[in-house]
């Protein structure tokens, strides 16, 4: 809900601020229009709103803050100097995000944090305790089983559950 | 089983707290004992399939409490965290705190904090845990031969030195193509060539001597396998050592230019100086051979010959500079 609201109010504010340069002309020809440029960083921000949004630490704080109050999501050697494979990384990295977000569709309290050590990949998640324990079990052998034999190395998954989500601060 | 029916709807009331912002907790607990009179009369017997729809009432078992509670204080710490594992909040029984405060509180605490599991942490290496890795490890081990306890002697008995770096990396492949690089260090004096051989030797490597420590440095990554460069390295080492002791026709066409040192036997400087000591008529009366045999067995003329080889050999310096000015002050007796 929070989400749409702040895209609708997106597209007013780009409205408000457009200025159509636009030429008209009678005989038809076709011209350019420009509209200004809108100076706003929107990555990765969820915007201040009425105070009943909960927010995690994770989301609360923009991509400026990495290294500086966030920590990395995910640590392996390959962006070091002389180190080669960061490009496959980055894409695993990105499938196995997606693929935790739809296995535990609703469970997850946070992201997902993925370490390297070695030929091993450690997937740490936060879950919320939306599912019996057995459907947890099976889910954490389907998901580590499926993503070995995909990668071709051994997966491990450290899962903890909690109550309900951390809440950093409400906006 | 009240208890548990109203755990049940305390979690119906905390979904609905969301939505309606910050509410007091009483509204949750009206909600469960409104509620509770009338689930009371509902069979107790399958309480999550309790009616179409109403999946509300999972059969919430107590999360129980974190094994940090029943911790002794001099328990085993290597059984809790014997490898590397990420944070486990349940089982580290510090009260630890970690994030950016919000504005007149404290950092988050231990507790579904992401922060603490992004991190490394060295839980599994507490000196205790340190001290159990080398007690298991010291029978694999030998001791390092007492004989051996100066570099001197290390160098003595094994002259030639095998360096190849081995690579780790976090990656699902543990292949790295930089570790098949070999590097062999070897003394040149500690190689059994004559004075040709030497110099024959050191004309082939070139570049790959250094003159400061005598070391001479190969380094091969022409093979695919590290094993392959040990054994081509060692392969060129043998070659160039039976080289050098080998003499070819050609070699006799040396030039002065192609010497490494410089010899005052036959050089200009030679010739000039003998020529300007004729001219002075230092040693008497006399042309020809003799007086020059005798020139040269004279003390200042070794004095500047030693002067003159140390300049050319040893470039110029402060003390060379003098001893070549005594030298040939003496000689022209200025």
């Amino acid at each position: 809900m929070a989400a749409s609201l702040s895209s609708a109010g997106n597209v007013r504010l780009l409205s408000t601020l457009a200025r159509s340069g636009s030429l008209l002309s009678s005989s038809g020809s076709r011209s350019l229009h420009v509209t200004a440029v809108c100076c706003k960083n929107r990555a990765a921000r969820i915007r201040v709103g009425k105070g009943d949004n909960p927010v995690t630490y994770e989301h609360a704080h923009a991509p400026h803050h990495i290294a500086h109050r966030k920590g990395w999501l995910s640590q392996h050697t390959s962006n070091l100097k002389g180190e080669d494979g960061a490009a496959e990384r980055t894409v695993e990295d990105v499938f196995i995000r997606r693929f935790m977000f739809g296995t535990f569709h609703g469970c997850l309290a946070n992201e997902i944090v993925i370490k390297r050590r070695g030929n091993l990949l450690i997937v740490c998640a936060l879950m919320l305790q939306k599912l019996p324990p057995t459907k947890f079990y099976f889910l954490i052998g389907y998901s580590e089983t499926l993503l070995s034999h995909f990668y071709k190395c051994p997966v491990k998954l450290e899962i903890q559950t909690l109550m309900d989500k951390a809440v950093y601060k409400y906006l | 089983m009240a208890s548990h029916t109203s755990k049940a709807f305390l979690s119906l009331g905390r979904i609905n707290v969301h939505g309606l912002g910050l509410q007091k907790p009483l509204s949750r607990f009206t909600y469960a004992t409104a509620l509770t009179i009338s689930s009371a009369n509902t069979s107790k017997g399958l309480p999550d399939r309790g009616g179409r729809g109403s999946f509300l009432r999972k059969p919430k078992r107590d999360a129980g409490e974190p094994r940090t509670e029943k911790m002794p204080v001099d328990q085993d710490w290597t059984a809790v965290y014997p490898a590397a594992t990420p944070f486990r909040p349940g089982s580290v029984p510090l009260p630890v705190r970690m994030g950016y405060p919000m504005k007149g509180s404290i950092p988050p605490e231990k507790k579904g904090n992401l922060e603490l599991i992004k991190i490394p942490n060295f839980l599994h290496l507490t000196p205790a845990a340190i001290k159990k890795h080398c007690e298991a490890l010291k029978p694999f081990c030998t001791e390092w031969p007492s004989a051996l306890d100066t570099d001197v002697k290390c160098d003595e008995h094994f002259p030639i030195k095998l360096q190849s770096t081995d690579y780790v990396f976090a990656g699902p492949s543990v292949r790295n193509p930089s570790a098949r690089i070999v590097t062999l260090r070897v003394k040149v004096s500690s190689l059994n060539l004559d004075e040709h051989a030497r110099k024959k030797m050191l004309k082939l490597v070139g570049k790959r001597y250094c003159k400061d420590t005598d070391t001479l440095t190969i380094t091969t990554e022409r093979c695919p396998l590290r094993q392959q460069n040990m054994d081509y390295v060692m392969y060129l080492l043998t070659v160039l050592y039976h080289e050098s002791w080998k003499t070819e026709a050609w070699e006799a066409e040396k030039t002065v230019a192609d010497m490494e040192e410089y010899s005052w036997e036959d050089s200009p400087s030679q010739r000039n100086i003998l020529g300007t000591l004729v001219h002075m008529k230092v040693a008497g009366e006399g042309e020809g051979e003799e007086v020059r045999e005798q020139l040269l067995g004279r003390k200042e003329v070794q004095e500047y010959k030693d002067s003159v080889t140390r300049l050319k050999n040893e470039g110029e310096s402060e003390s060379h500079m003098l001893q070549y000015k005594e030298a040939v002050k003496k000689l022209l007796n200025l």
